[in-house]
């Protein structure tokens, strides 16, 4: 299809530059409904046009090289709450949705959106695709459990519905698990029903200096497990003899009492604005200035007890740590000495049984490591999903499934 | 049917695929399919006679029985590879079966297939209480992991109501859910890892020890499946706290659409107790008719336990609240268990209903669906519409938290006429809780009961999917085929002569 035929669409499409790790467009297309949505996929699918997926952009840098991109495809105008019913606890919106909308439509009727995505802009689509939580997961679970159903469009163009809009379903295959944290690489998600959870009948945060020795790293981690914690960070420079702690608290306002006294049994606590565990959130997810050459962000998930010993490898190694204790998500950057050290902190992570997720890493090491990680066997599994959902490998190239022009990096 | 125990004749030169028996309507096995099978797990642990096959003709759905070519039970993953490797040989389907507690035909042998029955499989692999997990195989019954676990405070927290007799690998292929789903979610919500032998026979493992894979989430596509993707071979689950405080409480309503709109204001107020399930009259008076009498007075139209677990210092304000909404619907009277007897008392108006109800008729239909919680008083004023209608007799037990409704249908299945009705009416409920925005089932499964019921909640675009995942892992639809989807992609018109009724609990 060339050039005027796109502009035959009635899809606006507009000039602007959208980098992504190997790979850029020119042009970004910004459907406004589903029925637009359709025209572009499938317009892109007859045309072999690899379509960038976004919306709050808050996740660009997380891809391997994508070299078959053709054209951006914006979610950003396909926004707003479908529907909100207050004595269910769920509601739809469509994928472009910003989080912080929602967030503030529930809570005035007493609930909370169980997702904690960093990022201002960050929208539920992106959210969705990317699967990617905050410090909060402590308390609101993964991505997925807050999916009662989900509306996409395939790599032909076909819009689909699957799940519902009840809190219990097991009505056929849970595509949705499939579709969440898929990258968009199988489907373009334009609308989720999503399950609500009551909004904290109170909540507090504090921050404490802790030593950086085992014992004490432990001793908080063991406070983690306590039932109002809905967040826990810790933050540590390499050589560092101490790390911040910042917890959140939150529910009812005995168990929040009952659980500051366990902490202040053992921490010095000092109060502060909930709105700290916000901003270091997305502090350690923030952009990183790709022009420092050997500059490297990694998140890491380890079983509880392997935390430790993956903290104090990623500190020996050079980088800051911000962690979560009860959930065993590290995040870790800095400059590293080579590549090498970077595969070394995959293998530890995935021979705890967890996994390590390369967010930001030099554009030369792209080419020896995956940013996602190991398959473990599954590879031609996913890439028979990848054939039957979109046939044409348009959706997403280099997000996740190994794009077939830049290749899947080994 | 003749149920003969000697295995029937099988021709000397025994084509590949099976042949029908000497009255022309049994299927036999190939005599040297089965030798190959028995290669593998033994003779005992191969079943192919006659009187063997008997009880393997169905699971929980009774209804349209099947009697397998034979029932294997391997005892190792190596031993499910190579007796589905052997079928594949043979061009022979298979169909994992579990307990064989499950209610909608998942584990139904179809035509010509054999059964892979799972309870050899029955080992704990390991435990570890500092991360919480447990790594088991399929044919670990439910309740016993966490009774084996219970000394580290922790506990499984699935719990379909059959969980004394279900094994967690069944749990895997329905995605059962249980009374406290709404705290603690269903089983997709506790599984960190699995392995699977594939339709071809190969195994792969997926998942880790943190639930979080670097790739598409390939265990919650295989998690209620229902057997049709691969043979789950190990499965890792999540461990959770045995909470340290349990309150239970027992509030008698006038009517159950008094105790849905009690369940309302809790879900609205902003407490989340670990199980809210209501029990109607018909069933309270079965239950205080039976064995598992709880004490309930005659006059109760309806009953709500509400059960709160947690940190005991928040119990105070949660009771509170929940006695506040029950007694804003003007309930009759409310109890707190004072102990724990108490509170099994109170639990066995619940637990002991699907036993009670086998005195109510001699066939008993558990239905099951889901709607919005907001549509529950008028989706069972609706139920009851419709039973009434067609002159059946209907109670109801069922988990309000999430508006799964489970309306059990007593009937004869002797009598043609009511079994129609029942089938009839089973299908005008199904509607009805689509209608209002709600789903088939919540956590029965689909099996061959509903299969045929799937248009009324997807179009073919929705389902075109569902068969693009099927393909992918079992491309020749050799593993529990008929299940879940249909089979083909014809729009098929509503053939619901497969129903369920049975008296084993489960809901």
């Amino acid at each position: 299809m060339s050039q005027v035929e796109w502009s035959e669409l009635s899809t606006p499409i507009r000039d602007e530059r959208v980098r992504v790790p190997g790979g850029r467009v020119e042009r970004v297309c910004e459907p406004a409904s589903i029925d637009q949505v359709r025209e572009v996929v499938s317009a892109a699918a007859t045309t072999r046009t690899g379509l960038l997926l976004s919306a709050g952009r808050t996740r660009l840098a997380l891809a391997n090289r994508a070299d078959s991109l053709g054209l951006g495809l914006s979610l950003r105008l396909l926004s707003g709450i479908d529907e909100f019913e207050p004595d269910e606890g769920v509601v739809h919106a469509k994928a472009g949705t910003p989080l912080v909308e929602i967030r503030e439509v529930v809570l005035a009727e007493g609930w909370e959106l169980p997702l904690d995505s960093p990022g201002e802009r960050t929208t539920v689509g992106g959210t969705i695709a990317s699967a990617v939580t905050g410090p909060r997961a402590q308390a609101f679970g993964s991505v997925s459990d807050a999916i009662l159903g989900l509306d996409v469009v395939n790599g032909e163009g076909v819009a689909s519905k699957c799940g519902g809009r009840v809190v219990k379903n097991v009505t056929g295959y849970d595509l949705a698990k499939l579709y969440c944290g898929s990258y968009g690489s199988l489907a373009v998600v334009t609308g989720a029903w999503l399950r609500l959870r009551p909004a904290a009948a109170t909540c507090y945060a504090y921050r404490s200096e802790v030593s950086s020795d085992t014992e004490s790293f432990e001793s908080v981690r063991k406070l983690a497990r306590l039932t109002s914690v809905r967040a826990m960070l810790w933050s540590e420079a390499p050589g560092a003899s101490a790390g911040t702690l910042h917890v959140e608290l939150g529910g009812s306002e005995e168990g929040v009492a009952h659980d500051r006294a366990s902490l202040a049994s053992i921490l010095l606590l000092e109060e502060i604005a909930t709105g700290e565990i916000d901003a270091l959130r997305e502090a350690r997810a923030a952009v990183v200035d790709d022009s420092e050459s050997s500059f490297v962000a990694v998140r890491a998930r380890v079983p509880g007890s392997r935390v430790d010993e993956m903290r104090r490898t990623l500190l020996a190694a050079g980088l800051r740590v911000s962690l979560d204790p009860g959930l065993g998500v590290l995040y870790a950057r800095g400059r590293l000495a080579n590549v090498q050290a970077l595969a070394a902190i995959r293998t530890q992570a995935e021979a705890a049984g967890g996994l390590a997720t390369f967010e930001w890493l030099p554009d030369p090491w792209r080419t020896k490591l995956d940013v996602f990680g190991s398959l473990a066997g599954t590879e031609s599994l996913v890439m028979s999903l990848k054939e039957k959902f979109d046939p044409s490998r348009i959706l997403n190239p280099g997000r996740f499934v190994a794009d077939p022009v830049g290749g899947h990096a080994s | 049917m003749a149920r003969g125990l000697a295995m029937p004749a099988v021709p000397a030169s025994s084509p590949a695929r099976p042949v029908s028996g000497e009255q022309g309507n049994t299927p036999v096995a190939p005599a040297a399919f089965l030798n190959r099978l028995r290669n593998i797990v033994g003779s005992e642990n191969c079943l192919a006679r006659e009187g063997e096959l008997f009880a393997y003709e169905c699971d929980g759905l009774t209804l349209e029985p099947r009697r397998p070519l034979a029932v294997v039970l391997p005892a190792t993953t190596a031993e499910v590879s190579g007796v589905v490797r052997v079928c594949r040989e043979f061009e022979i389907d298979f169909v994992p079966r579990g307990a064989g507690t499950g209610l909608s035909g998942g584990a139904h042998a179809t035509k010509d297939s054999i059964l892979i029955e799972c309870s050899r499989l029955g080992r704990v692999l390991e435990v570890n209480g500092e991360d919480r997990f447990a790594v088991v195989q399929p044919g670990v019954v439910n309740a016993e992991l966490s009774t084996e676990i219970a000394h580290l405070g922790l506990f499984y927290a699935p719990d379909p109501s059959s969980q004394q007799a279900c094994t967690i690998g069944g749990n895997v292929a329905e995605n059962s859910g249980g009374p406290h789903t709404l705290k603690y979610g269903t089983t997709t919500n506790h599984i960190l890892a699995l392995e699977m032998v594939l339709p071809d026979g190969r195994v792969q493992r997926f998942g880790n020890r943190v639930g979080e894979a670097s790739g598409l989430d390939l265990v919650g596509a295989i998690v209620g499946s229902e057997g049709t993707l691969g043979i789950v071979t190990e499965i890792t689950v999540r461990l959770t706290p045995i909470p340290e405080g349990i309150e239970t409480m027992l509030a008698i309503f006038d009517d159950v659409v008094a105790a849905c709109r009690a369940v309302g204001r809790v879900i609205r107020s902003g407490v989340v107790p670990a199980a809210l399930e209501i029990v109607d009259r018909r069933t309270i008076e079965a239950v205080e008719a039976s064995v598992y009498a709880a004490g309930l007075p005659k006059t109760a139209g309806a009953v709500l336990i509400a059960e709160l677990d947690g940190n005991p210092v928040c119990m105070e304000s949660e009771i509170r609240t929940i006695r506040e909404a029950c007694e804003a619907e003007g309930c009759q009277a409310i109890e707190i268990a004072r102990d724990e007897k108490e509170r099994l008392r109170f639990w066995r108006a619940r637990k002991g209903a699907f036993g009670a109800m086998g005195r109510l008729a001699p066939d008993l239909y558990v239905h099951d669906a889901v709607v919005p919680r907001v549509h529950l008083p008028e989706i069972l004023a609706k139920v009851a519409e419709i039973c009434d209608r067609h002159r059946l007799k209907l109670a109801n037990v069922f988990h309000a938290g999430d508006g799964n409704i489970h309306p059990n249908i007593c009937f004869d299945r002797r009598d043609p006429d009511e079994l129609a009705r029942v089938i009839e009416a089973g299908s005008e409920i199904l509607e009805a809780c689509v209608a209002v925005g709600g789903v088939i089932t919540g956590e029965h499964g689909v099996g061959i009961e509903k299969r045929d019921y799937l248009h009324l909640v997807f179009g073919e675009n929705d389902l075109e999917p569902m068969y693009r995942l099927r393909e992918v892992f079992n491309p020749d639809g050799v593993c529990n085929p008929g299940k879940i989807i249909p089979t083909t992609r014809f729009c098929v018109e509503s053939n619901p002569k497969a129903r369920g009724y049975d008296e084993v609990p489960i809901g």
